[in-house]
């Protein structure tokens, strides 16, 4: 564990179960996730049960407890994708990825998720990478996507 | 009283209770699930609905609702069924229904219900939700898709064991109990196992070995340590099949999971006579014959004086007072003592010069022929009670007090039903805590004061606490009268509060605080353990508590008194019972008026006898007092007296040892002839827990090739001339029981104390030393202490259950330390002291300040005593192995 980055956030607050969520959100900013480690230093630092932590940190949806990847895969399963093909997609991407969904490949590069509606229907079925958008997107085209993001 | 009519019936009821309660007083069922009799009520699931008027129109949670005069229940109805259906049913949609190979069947709770409430099928679908069971966790195994999310476990976890382990996680339709980590890590009570409706956790000692339906149940004390908690003994074809306990489910680890420790094969299971040098197998009449002979030769040669007996608090009432009965009324000696002089005799002198020795006065009896275990004596009008005894808190009361200070003791391991009981005061609004301890332990989470003082610096602590209380009342009086308290306040002028403070590394304005919780407190109950009582200087500690309590503590106040921890299953037994040099039977002096009717014409000889330390000093100095011969009933005086390698050389000089042990300790090893005994269920028996509660013991296991203490005693002494013959242990309780007026009223599950003896209490406040230095320059101060999945060294041995929680015993220091001396977790650390050395594995403890580390003290290996002196406290290096 890196001590001196997690007091970068710790020391920014009084220490006082209250603080949980604030603290939660900083280091799921800061990491990508909520490491095991550092959630056990928050429970000690801020007196709150370990327990509660997790309680916590699964019910909402924004923190992670897994490292994401260096991108994020998003399929959408929404009404339109769905008929669409949009689970063909995430089944492509599984086994390209070698990946489950709500996963982080071995290599950490990527994290596949499934999304409700994206918002863009008429152009079904939908994925994202990162901030981008891939439209009508087919299996065939998985490999040229993930290709642009393979280092 | 209330008057209200549950289906018609006229039912008079308690204020204050809710009608579930009043309706299960009266034998009149509503079903519940959330609900348990040892929680606070949440009324979440709603099965226990029913009609309430005056009321509003829609039904009410039995469970959470309170009686009220005029009240018209209704607890079946048309509406009422059809509404528990219903939820019976979402409940059953995400259930498993895994009964045929579930653990719980036969007793599960929900199995009961859909029976009870005739649920028809289930006509509803939804999306399931499942989650794996956990097989990994440590005697604990979880199915959470059997779980009924009554929030049960999760309450009693955090809310009476305090540990918090396990939660709801991914809250929402798909709500599952988790530990947030995999594998659990938790305190391993299997309290939640008990209190699960359903079979969403499971015993793993109990998984697959039988039916609920198949075991035959016994109710018994637990030998495990000095808490005193009943629970039911599981059998099937005479084999132990689980430990169980449906009231309260409260039990700590040892006393759930320890029991296969029974078939450990450490156990000795024949009597050993030494034969050229040898300890062999021997057949009883062989080594009885030998044991007779033995001892007789050293007091033919010697005299009565030569013999010394060591009793034991892992040995019944029964046994103990044999053995104290043989030295007085066969030997007309005193020469007796027990292992718990090291600790818990120093708390019973210190309260006997602040309170005075227990007595009562005109009890009515003895009447003839009271039920076993129950005392001839009852309480009448006039009867009266005085001494220390009414100053000792009882466990059901502690959750009562609306304060608490718990110094020098880690309060769990020490003894997990008080932590229980603290766990319970905490969750009135009003409740304070002070935690004082040089290391942190399991409570700070919840003090409103902390103090982390240097080891060994508790007398200044309370002498700090008490100049406070006296600075901010100058007009501060004790409750009861008392003596010598302008004396007292002189000699707390010895320093400043500043002095106090910085002399025992505390803050003042921490001494400050806590000392206005203590002021203020209506009912402060004062907890202290075992880890402050072993120091040298341990009855000085005592006293300084007992004084505190006599300046702040409201007696009779219920929750207001002390708790000593009183470690082992009969520690406070032993002591009771008269195995003291000084003490008769009842705590009496060799020179009471009671005395001489003890033993028929025999008198008891007035000279005390010497203490077991003592003991040792005059085998050092090769005094013609010192003993010849030892009878030991168990203790394992090698492990438990400090400077080992010392008792070593002196035990050597004894000339001839009877050990009466379990299995082969490092004592039993030194002995001429070892008598292997019962333990556990093996035997039947009396106990006296640390709060005083009188707990029995059942002969549910038969006793392979072993004997209970009680008729060892009766065969060696008769053997010895002195002729002792009983029926059963009962007969034993009976005979002393005439002769302890103290004990009136007394039936099992009653508390000593606490039978409604009306006390008249008076107190002399006894200045302390307050020198406080340890000797020696190492740079580490060692404080030797209890863990949790162990008591005594009785849980050490294989396949007791706890040993898969915490195998061996590590030496733990604080990280920044370890980093320092260049040791990781896990590594190998010579700890060094003036007296010796141990070879131990490192952990780490956040929770250790700087230059402390901990080192339990029930393993063989590493051998704690053979670092001490004559305390548990001892300087030390610690290097790299
Ligand atoms: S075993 Fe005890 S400490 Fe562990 S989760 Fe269950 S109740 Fe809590
Ligand atoms: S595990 Fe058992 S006790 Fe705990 S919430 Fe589920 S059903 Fe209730
Ligand atoms: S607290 Fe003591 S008496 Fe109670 S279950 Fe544990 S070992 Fe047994
Ligand atoms: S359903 Fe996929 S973008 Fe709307
Ligand atoms: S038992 Fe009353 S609401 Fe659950």
């Amino acid at each position: 564990m890196d001590a001196a980055r997690l007091e970068a956030i710790l020391s920014r607050y009084e220490g006082e179960p209250y603080d949980l969520i604030p603290v939660l959100q900083e280091i799921q900013d800061n990491y990508g996730y909520l490491p095991k480690d550092e959630v056990k230093e928050v429970a000690r630092r801020l007196n709150v049960p370990l327990t509660q932590i997790y309680s916590v940190a699964t019910f909402y949806k924004m923190f992670s407890l897994i490292p994401k990847g260096r991108h994020q895969v998003k399929v959408c399963l929404g009404t339109t994708c769905h008929l669409k093909g949009g689970p063909r997609l995430v089944d492509s991407l599984s086994s390209r990825l070698g990946v489950e969904v709500g996963y982080t490949s071995k290599d950490g590069q990527f994290s596949l998720e499934t999304v409700g509606c994206l918002g863009s229907c008429a152009q079904a079925p939908v994925m994202m990478v990162d901030d981008k958008y891939f439209a009508r997107v087919t299996v065939d085209k998985v490999p040229k996507i993930l290709k642009l993001y393979q280092s | 009283m209330i008057n209200l009519t549950i289906d018609g019936r006229a039912i008079q009821a308690e204020p204050g209770k809710t009608i579930l309660e009043v309706a299960r007083e009266n034998g009149i069922f509503i079903p519940y699930l959330c609900y348990h009799p040892a929680l606070k009520p949440i009324g979440s699931c709603r099965i226990c609905v029913v009609e309430v008027k005056p009321g509003p129109p829609r039904p009410l949670p039995a469970c959470a609702t309170y009686v009220a005069e005029g009240q018209e229940v209704v607890t079946a109805s048309p509406r009422l069924t059809a509404i528990r259906q219903e939820l019976m049913k979402l409940v059953l949609i995400n259930h498993a229904l895994e009964c045929p190979i579930c653990d719980k069947g036969g007793e599960c709770e929900l199995q009961e219900l859909t029976h009870a409430l005739g649920v028809p099928e289930v006509d509803l679908t939804a999306i399931p939700a499942t989650s794996p069971p956990d097989y990994e966790s440590l005697l604990v195994e979880r199915h959470t898709d059997r779980c009924v999310t009554c929030g049960r476990c999760v309450r009693l976890c955090r809310d009476h064991v305090g540990a918090m382990a396990i939660n709801f996680m991914q809250r929402g339709y798909f709500t599952e109990l988790g530990s947030g980590l995999l594998p659990l890590d938790c305190e391993f009570c299997g309290s939640c196992i008990d209190i699960c409706p359903v079979g969403a956790l499971i015993n793993k000692q109990f998984k697959y070995r039988a039916r609920a339906w198949e075991v035959t149940k016994t109710e018994m004390v637990c030998p495990f340590c000095g808490g005193g908690c009943t629970y039911e003994l599981h059998l099937k074809d005479g084999e132990i099949m689980r430990v169980y306990n449906g009231e309260t489910a409260l039990l700590c680890g040892r006393g759930r999971f320890g029991w296969p420790v029974l078939s450990s094969p450490e156990r000795l299971r024949t009597p050993l006579v030494r034969v050229n040098g040898e300890l062999k197998e021997a057949t009883w009449e062989e080594a009885l014959t030998a044991a007779a002979g033995g001892l007789k030769a050293v007091l033919e040669e010697a005299g009565p004086g030569a013999l010394y007996g060591v009793g034991s608090p892992r040995a019944t009432n029964e046994a103990n007072y044999l053995f104290q009965k043989f030295f007085r009324a066969g030997l007309g000696t005193n020469n007796l003592d027990n292992p718990a002089r090291l600790h818990y005799v120093k708390a019973l002198s210190a309260l006997g010069q602040v309170f005075g020795w227990p007595e009562v006065k005109e009890a009515d009896g003895p009447h003839p022929k009271p039920p076993a275990y129950t005392s001839p004596f009852t309480v009448k009008e006039d009867t009266k009670g005085s001494g220390f005894t009414f100053v000792l808190g009882f466990l059901e009361e502690l959750p009562r007090a609306d304060a608490a200070l718990i110094l020098g003791a880690d309060l769990t391991p020490e003894l997990p039903p008080l932590g229980w009981g603290v766990n319970a005061a905490r969750q009135k609004d009003d409740f304070k805590l002070v935690v004082a301890n040089p290391r942190g332990t399991k409570f700070d989470r919840w003090a409103t004061v902390s103090l982390r003082y240097k080891p060994g610096a508790e007398r200044l602590v309370v002498a700090g606490l008490m100049k406070a209380l006296l600075t901010a009342k100058p007009d501060l009086a004790p409750a009861v009268p008392a003596q010598g308290f302008e004396e007292f306040k002189e000699s707390l002028k010895k320093f400043s509060l500043k002095e106090y403070a910085s002399r025992a590394g505390v803050e003042v304005a921490d001494l400050e605080a806590a000392a206005a919780i203590l002021a203020q407190a209506q009912a402060p109950a004062i907890l202290f353990g075992t880890e402050l009582l072993s120091q040298d200087k341990g009855d000085m500690n005592a006293l300084a508590l007992a004084d505190l309590f006599l300046l702040v503590g409201k007696p009779g106040t219920p929750g207001s008194a002390l708790y000593p921890v009183a470690d082992k299953a009969n520690t406070r037994g032993v002591c009771e019972l008269g195995v003291l040099p000084d003490r008769l039977p009842g705590l009496l002096p060799l020179d009471s008026p009671a005395a001489p009717a003890f033993w028929g014409d025999k008198k008891v000889a007035q000279q005390p006898g010497p203490t077991l330390l003592e003991v040792l000093d005059l085998l050092e100095q090769d005094a013609p007092e010192a003993p010849r011969a030892l009878w030991a009933l168990g203790g394992d005086l090698l492990r438990w007296l400090p400077n080992r390698s010392r008792t070593e050389k002196l035990l050597g000089k004894v000339k001839f040892m009877v050990v009466q042990d379990a299995f082969r300790t490092d004592t039993a090893k030194l002995a001429d002839v070892v008598l292997p005994v019962a333990i556990h269920a093996e035997q039947e028996g009396s106990f006296i827990s640390s709060t005083g509660r009188l707990g029995v013991l059942k002969a549910a296991l038969t006793a392979d090739g072993v004997l209970p203490d009680w008729q060892i005693i009766c065969r060696l002494a008769s053997a010895l001339g002195v002729p002792m013959s009983y029926r059963n242990p009962a007969q034993i309780f009976a005979e002393f029981a005439r002769q302890i007026p103290l004990y009136a009223g007394l039936a099992p599950k009653k508390a000593v104390g606490k039978t409604g003896i009306p006390a008249e209490l008076k107190g002399t406040f006894v200045p302390f030393d307050l020198d406080i230095s340890l000797p020696g320059r190492r740079p580490f101060t060692l404080i030797i202490g209890k863990v949790l999945q162990h008591s005594g060294s009785y849980t050490t041995h294989e396949p007791c259950g706890t040993l898969v929680v915490t195998p061996e015993g590590a030496v733990s220091l604080n990280p920044e330390d370890a980093a320092q001396l260049e040791l990781k977790a896990g590594d190998k650390a010579r700890v060094i002291s003036s007296h010796g050395e141990v070879e131990a594995k490192v952990a780490l403890d956040p929770l250790l300040p700087a230059g402390v580390a901990f080192l339990p003290e029930h393993f063989a290996q590493p051998a704690a005593q053979m670092l001490t002196l004559n305390s548990n406290l001892v300087r030390v290096s610690i290097q790299k192995a």
